[in-house]
């Protein structure tokens, strides 16, 4: 059997500037993630200037999540419930024409150090408040889901662009050599609106793009082990098939030598092959106490299913996974089965809050708990929100003007608020933000300037935050 | 040689010469560092102070070919001989030109769009005329060219001592590497050549009797009969057919939210595999693609090859769903034709036109304006399903109707809004009625965590009908109310429509294609144009800022073709359609054939001439040989513009059979091989490696054509679902050539995606190539892989007996050679272990069973 040869960092950078063709310093910086890190030890694995974060959990609410059922408090629409909604000139409305002002049907109540509002929906959530960084104005560009969806994953309200996952991977580079750096962890209901696309790598190199993992599926990855019905492949067959493989790759690249693509080929087998190990390793909750079990809801039907992917999300982060992606939510289908709830926000955000709360708490505890909560962002979004007005007298419809998303963690200011919306929780008044502007803070915490993490792709040079953002230094710790 | 900006550009040599020339290349820097000009110097020079005045706002609309009263402001000799008007200047007095009257005073007359000239422009403008105009007459801006806008003009091969070169292909080579001192490497044997043509031509492994055929043909002509036996298979087609899918970024799913599928986009993928296979001339490839549906009206190949157009993403909910008059609706449209633009542009021109949505472009010589010019051409299009026949009688003749029927439903909206407004009382009950139905059957949905039961159903279906059943008496109370003319007119053209819909159904059963669409039935919220829908230059980007109305033209920076299109309707939008078509395959047009020929390159290296196929500006890299592209584009131009003629001269180069083996020494100097001193060696892209290993296996069904074969589970929904784990590999479906699989925009085939296909919803010029673990994971483990393991098995099982002779021909079939002793023995004893499939299996899995040397 052939040696196997240690490759070294200068051959792994220089197959990279040959098979990379036009990629520049950042992609070797990609693929030599840890090497970096330990090159610029006063960046703390930061690219640009020194991080304070190291990995990201995004929390998407797919549907659109209302912020004032949950987070955005107006006393003036208990005041004026069931009201006509006239908050001066033309409203325009998704699907519907305004109904009356409707109060939540929660209860709010001031919660922490900080003195948040929270409904009743989120009572565990409640309990983080000091933790966490609310902004109750964001804006999006689009009112519709599949666009809106786009823009808070991709910046651009357009498919085929990457994902805030995929950038961050792209820009950093993995911290584990054994799982992917960007992983996604969809709604077992099914995909949100526009699909897996909304994680995809874009234009970058594939390797960025998210890697579905289906918590409690026999083959959580698509294709990690063979068939079932693969009945001549076994556990010796595979090892000795793979030993062979080697030898045979090597034996072909006699004649071929300085092409280092022959070679990274020949580790992505050994990479494939630890991530069949590791991978059951993250799926496998036995080594979990109960006590973790019951935190993250695993307990009761309704949160079961979040709670299992944030717990599986939890196991991942903790491995090395640079970015991981919970959905909560599918499609806007019916029966029902994400935030969309144009007819009974009662009944349907009844739910929904109630299966992400427990967990999404969960996780800020158990993170703060095991020490990562400190250099881990958690970052809590939807594609837009929904109307302080009525649709059909239990609905909400779309509200691009207005929604509220969190940040906690690594680098995050707890028990603070950014901005405002207006006395309806209708528009944004006070500072209104973009995805761009947290997707340039998130960027920052983990060491990275959104202005100079770029991929030329058609003639732009392209960025996450496109032409726009600004870091929110007022929510920095 | 004459100096500096006085070289003419039609003497090619030159051209080149300055295309290189690091002197040309420091004029130029300062020429651009003098762009904002310095009042205070003592005398005025043309090209320094005056042409980037023009240049900057003058020539979108006076281009050298005339344009707006057909004045060009290209050089100080057409700014002497003036337009409709007379000379523009009067040299030495500024106050008797016309052009110091347009572009001063307190409220200049031109440009007309954006600001007035700046104070400074408007005073070396006046200087210059005062000191009599002065400048070499021959000066345009064209010796300031980046060098894709260029007009193209067929260099000299230069002459070459490298015996071995066979066509000028390897003369501009050598030339190009004597200057690195570099030299060309042998060429490789016949055994890797014709593996490499069969993958580059077919995208398929050559049969062992075919490589055995070839390896002993004693004829001097054996490698040119080969091109072209492999150019006139139709294997050629669905692979060449394959990479311009790429470019035109072919889906068949609407993608966003709802990714509805396109069950009738196949025809136009059909299309462009014969177009290929037919060596269809390229112009008339363009015109069709952009405007057959109007230049060929009764040949259903017209109208099918307008998929083009409509090869994109569409956001359903932003067209179909949301009403007219929203933010949201407009921004819809605006990004939709955004689309139509890019594909457009990138593909036929290598230009960004795109990145000047917002702004002029930062980095070209592309306007803001030009960029809605572009937009306006598309402005009365839509993608959707348009009928068609192949008999030209009958296609010609349902075409008529088909807009006929536009027509009187155009005619009817006036009068339709008429009832929609009519009020009364009664008609008010029955409004508050349906909004109670509406409310009832909403409140009736089920909500998270709850399923929808046959009662509701049965009850939801209930209101839908005593809604239309409302809907009916509605419309009976509000034609009572019109006035008697008013519902005359209509219900007259109502019967006309009647009968044209009546005819329209007494025809054959058409088929349909999702195509360009002028006319078409409204879907929910989704109506035709009618009309060309109003396009303004909108202030940075912004649907709510819009500034001056825009007029169907394209990029005024391209030489010799007018910038702004001139219709004798401009309401016309076929009219439109057609003109830039013209505009894109006129022989003047420099980008157009140095787009294509770059393009044909690119796949056959595996890197372009220019390394990026969608942008010729200066964001994109320059040619590495500027002579060569120039040479193959004209020459490509001016004798038939047929891509088979191109690939066989390219083929036939000696540049393209050389070994890819590696070299220490030409390494060190060029170790990008970027001057081609050797072969790139490539990795198959996902639909070789997909077909290679059916082929292998004896699987591949050759069919060609038809609907698209579906490697998923589908299952229709708000949001259907496509789910490829649910996908039985041993279907006939699976068998298809990978060109013919249906490609769902939201949800990619995940054992492609990992071989890094083409992102339908991204213009993909060229694919990367990576190599993951999630890759390896595919090829290993893939339903297919396992099953075409066992197919590939049985395969050297029904044909040799020994596990030796199993194993020899099982490296014949997937590598193209003979076995040699050491791995025959080795993988013949895992096969005696493992069983034969894993032997195979791991055959597929090879560095060489995916690498082309």
């Amino acid at each position: 059997m052939a040696n196997r040869i240690a490759v070294q960092p200068t051959n792994r950078r220089r197959f990279l500037e040959q098979w990379g063709g036009g990629l520049g310093s950042i992609a070797l910086m990609h693929m030599l993630g840890r090497e970096s890190e330990a090159a610029r030890p006063d960046l703390g694995g930061g690219l640009h200037h020194r991080a304070k974060a190291k990995r990201v959990v995004q929390l998407f609410m797919s549907g659109a999540a209302s912020q004032c059922d949950m987070y955005d408090y107006k006393p003036l629409l208990v005041q004026r419930n069931g009201e006509k909604f006239d908050p001066g000139g033309k409203v325009e409305l998704f699907q519907s024409d305004p109904g009356p002002v409707m109060k939540s049907p929660w209860d709010w109540r001031q919660h922490g150090e900080s003195g948040k509002w929270m409904s009743g929906l989120v009572p565990h959530l409640a309990e983080c408040v000091d933790e966490m960084a609310f902004f109750p104005s964001m804006i999006s560009k689009s009112n519709v889901h599949g666009p809106a969806t786009f823009m808070q994953n991709t910046g651009f309200v357009l498919p085929g662009f990457p994902s805030m996952g995929a950038w961050i991977s792209y820009g950093l580079g993995t911290l584990t050599d054994d799982l992917p750096s960007f992983v996604v962890l969809p709604d077992s209901r099914g995909f949100a609106p526009n699909g897996p696309s909304n994680h995809s790598a874009g234009f970058l190199p594939a390797q960025h793009q998210g890697t579905m993992i289906r918590a409690g599926r026999e083959n959580p990855i698509h294709d990690l082990f063979p068939p079932s019905n693969a009945d001549f492949i076994s556990p010796e067959s595979e090892a000795a098939g793979l030993e062979l493989l080697e030898s045979l790759n090597r034996r072909h690249m006699v004649g071929r030598e300085g092409d280092t693509r022959l070679e990274a080929r020949i580790q992505s087998y050994e990479m494939a092959a630890r991530l069949q190990v590791t991978a059951p390793q993250v799926m496998d909750l036995s080594g979990e106490s109960a006590a973790t079990k019951k935190l993250y809801g695993l307990d009761d039907p309704i949160t079961e299913d979040f709670g299992l992917r944030c717990l599986v999300a939890r196991r991942l982060l903790e491995r090395g996974v640079r970015f991981v992606q919970v959905w909560s939510g599918a499609d806007n289908g019916f029966p029902r089965r994400n935030w969309d709830s144009h007819e009974d926000l009662k009944k349907d955000h009844g739910l929904m809050g109630k299966s992400m709360d427990k967990p999404s708490a969960a996780l800020i505890h158990d993170l703060r708990e095991r020490g990562l909560l400190e250099d881990t962002v958690v970052y809590w979004t939807t594609e837009f929100g929904r109307m302080p007005c009525s649709q059909g007298n239990k609905g909400r419809d779309h509200n691009p003007f207005t929604f509220t998303s969190w940040l906690a963690g690594g680098g995050i200011q707890g028990g603070t608020v950014y901005g405002a919306s207006d006395e309806w929780s209708y528009k944004a008044a006070d500072k209104p933000i973009y995805c761009y502007d947290l997707h340039a803070t998130v960027l920052h915490l983990l060491g990275i300037d959104h202005t100079r993490l770029t991929y030329r792709h058609n003639g732009i040079d392209r960025r996450l935050t496109d032409v726009h953002g600004h870091v929110i230094e007022d929510v920095l710790a | 040689m004459k100096s500096g900006l006085g070289i003419r550009l039609d003497d090619p040599s030159q051209g080149d010469f300055l295309a290189r020339s690091p002197l040309r290349l420091g004029l130029l820097l300062s020429v651009l560092a003098l762009a904002v000009p310095v009042v205070s110097r003592a005398a005025t020079d043309f090209a320094q102070d005056i042409l980037p005045i023009l240049e900057a706002r003058c020539q979108a609309c006076h281009p050298a070919s005339g344009g707006q009263a057909n004045l060009a402001l290209v050089s100080r000799e057409s700014i002497l001989v003036g337009g409709k008007s007379g000379p523009a200047i009067n040299p030495g007095n500024p106050d008797s030109s016309l052009l110091m009257s347009k572009v001063s005073g307190s409220k200049p007359l031109m440009p007309p769009v954006g600001d007035p000239l700046s104070a400074d422009q408007v005073d070396l403008l006046r200087a210059w005329i005062a000191e009599g105009a002065p400048g070499n007459g021959d000066q345009t801006s064209l010796d300031r060219t980046w060098w894709s806008f260029r007009p193209l003009v067929q260099p000299p091969v230069p002459e070459s001592g490298d015996a071995r070169a066979v066509n000028e292909i390897d003369r501009f080579v050598a030339a190009r590497l004597a200057e690195h001192g570099l030299k060309p490497s042998p060429a490789a044997d016949r055994s890797t050549l014709i593996r490499r043509l069969t993958f580059d031509l077919h995208g398929l492994p050559p049969e062992p009797d075919a490589i055995k055929a070839f390896l002993n043909d004693p004829r001097p002509d054996a490698y040119a009969r080969l091109v072209d036996h492999l150019l006139a298979s139709p294997r050629y087609g669905e692979r060449w057919g394959r990479h311009w899918l790429d470019v035109a970024h072919y889906g068949e799913s609407h993608g966003y939210d709802k990714d509805k599928a396109r069950r009738n986009s196949w025809p136009y993928r059909d299309y462009v595999i014969r177009s290929f296979n037919d060596d269809k001339p390229y112009p008339r490839f363009i015109r069709e693609q952009l405007a057959g549906d109007i230049l060929w009206p009764s040949a259903a190949e017209g109208l099918i090859a307008t998929g083009f157009i409509a090869a994109g993403p569409w956001d359903y909910v932003g067209h179909a769903e949301l009403r007219e008059g929203t933010k949201d609706k407009r921004l819809a449209r605006l990004l939709d034709r955004d689309d139509m633009v890019a594909a457009t542009m990138s593909t036929f021109n290598s230009l960004t036109v795109h990145c000047a949505r917002c702004h002029d472009h930062k980095f070209d010589p592309i306007r803001q304006a030009d960029y809605y010019a572009l937009q306006a051409v598309f402005a009365g299009v839509d993608r959707a399903e348009q009928p068609y026949f192949d008999d030209p009688e009958l296609h010609g003749r349902t075409r008529k109707l088909w807009f006929e029927m536009g027509a009187v439903e155009q005619d009817l909206l006036v009068y339709a809004s008429k009832i929609e407004q009519a009020k009364s009382d009664e008609i008010e009950e029955i409004d508050r009625r349906k909004y109670v139905l509406g409310e009832e059957s909403a409140d009736l949905l089920p909500k998270v965590g709850e399923v929808d039961t046959p009662e509701t159903i049965a009850r939801r279906e209930e209101i839908s009908k005593e809604i239309k059943g409302l809907d009916e008496e509605r419309q009976q109370l509000a034609l009572e109310l019109l006035d008697p003319a008013d519902r005359d007119r209509y219900e007259s053209l109502s019967d006309r429509l009647d009968g044209l819909r009546s005819e329209f159904e007494e025809l054959p059963e058409p088929r349909f294609v999702y195509s360009a669409a002028r006319y078409f039935e409204t879907h929910g919220r989704f109506t035709p144009a009618w009309t060309p829908r109003p396009v303004h230059v909108l202030a940075k980007g912004s649907i709510e800022a819009p500034g001056d109305p825009a007029s169907p033209g394209a990029v005024g920076a391209v030489p010799g073709l007018a910038a702004r299109f001139d219709l004798d309707a401009p309401a016309d939008e076929g009219a439109a359609r057609v003109a830039l078509a013209e505009w894109l395959a006129h022989p003047s047009n420099p980008l157009t054939w140095r787009s294509i020929v770059n393009r044909v390159w690119h796949y056959h290296f595996g890197r372009g001439i220019v390394d990026s196929p969608n942008d010729f500006g200066r964001m994109g890299s320059e040619p590495t040989h500027p002579g060569l592209l120039d040479w193959l584009a004209a020459d490509f131009r001016d004798s038939g513009c047929s891509l088979k003629s191109l690939h066989r001269k390219i083929l036939l180069s000696a540049t393209y059979r050389q070994t890819s083996a590696p070299d220490p020494q030409r390494a060190k100097i060029d170790a990008s091989n970027r001057f081609l001193w050797r072969m790139n060696r490539t990795r198959l892209d996902a639909e070789a490696v997909r077909d290679a290993v059916l082929a292998v296996a004896a699987q591949l069904d050759l069919t060609m054509g038809g609907p698209s074969a579906e490697h998923f589970r589908f299952k229709d929904d708000h949001s259907p679902i496509y789910d490829y784990a649910r996908f039985d590999v041993t279907s006939p479906a699976a068998r298809r050539r990978s060109v013919y699989r249906f490609l769902v925009r939201s949800v990619q085939d995940p054992f492609m995606e990992s071989l890094d296909c083409a992102d339908p919803s991204l213009l993909v010029p060229k694919r990367s190539s990576t190599l993951t673990a999630i890759q390896a994971l595919a090829l290993l483990n893939d339903p297919l892989m396992v099953e075409q393991s066992r197919r590939f098995a049985a395969r050297l099982q029904e044909t040799a007996e020994s596990v030796e002779d199993q194993i020899d021909r099982a490296i014949w079939l997937a590598l193209g050679r003979p076995a040699n002793a050491e791995e025959r023995q080795a993988v013949a004893e895992h096969a005696e272990r493992h069983g034969l499939e894993n032997a195979a299996r791991l055959l597929l899995n090879s560095n060489e069973f995916i690498f082309v040397d």
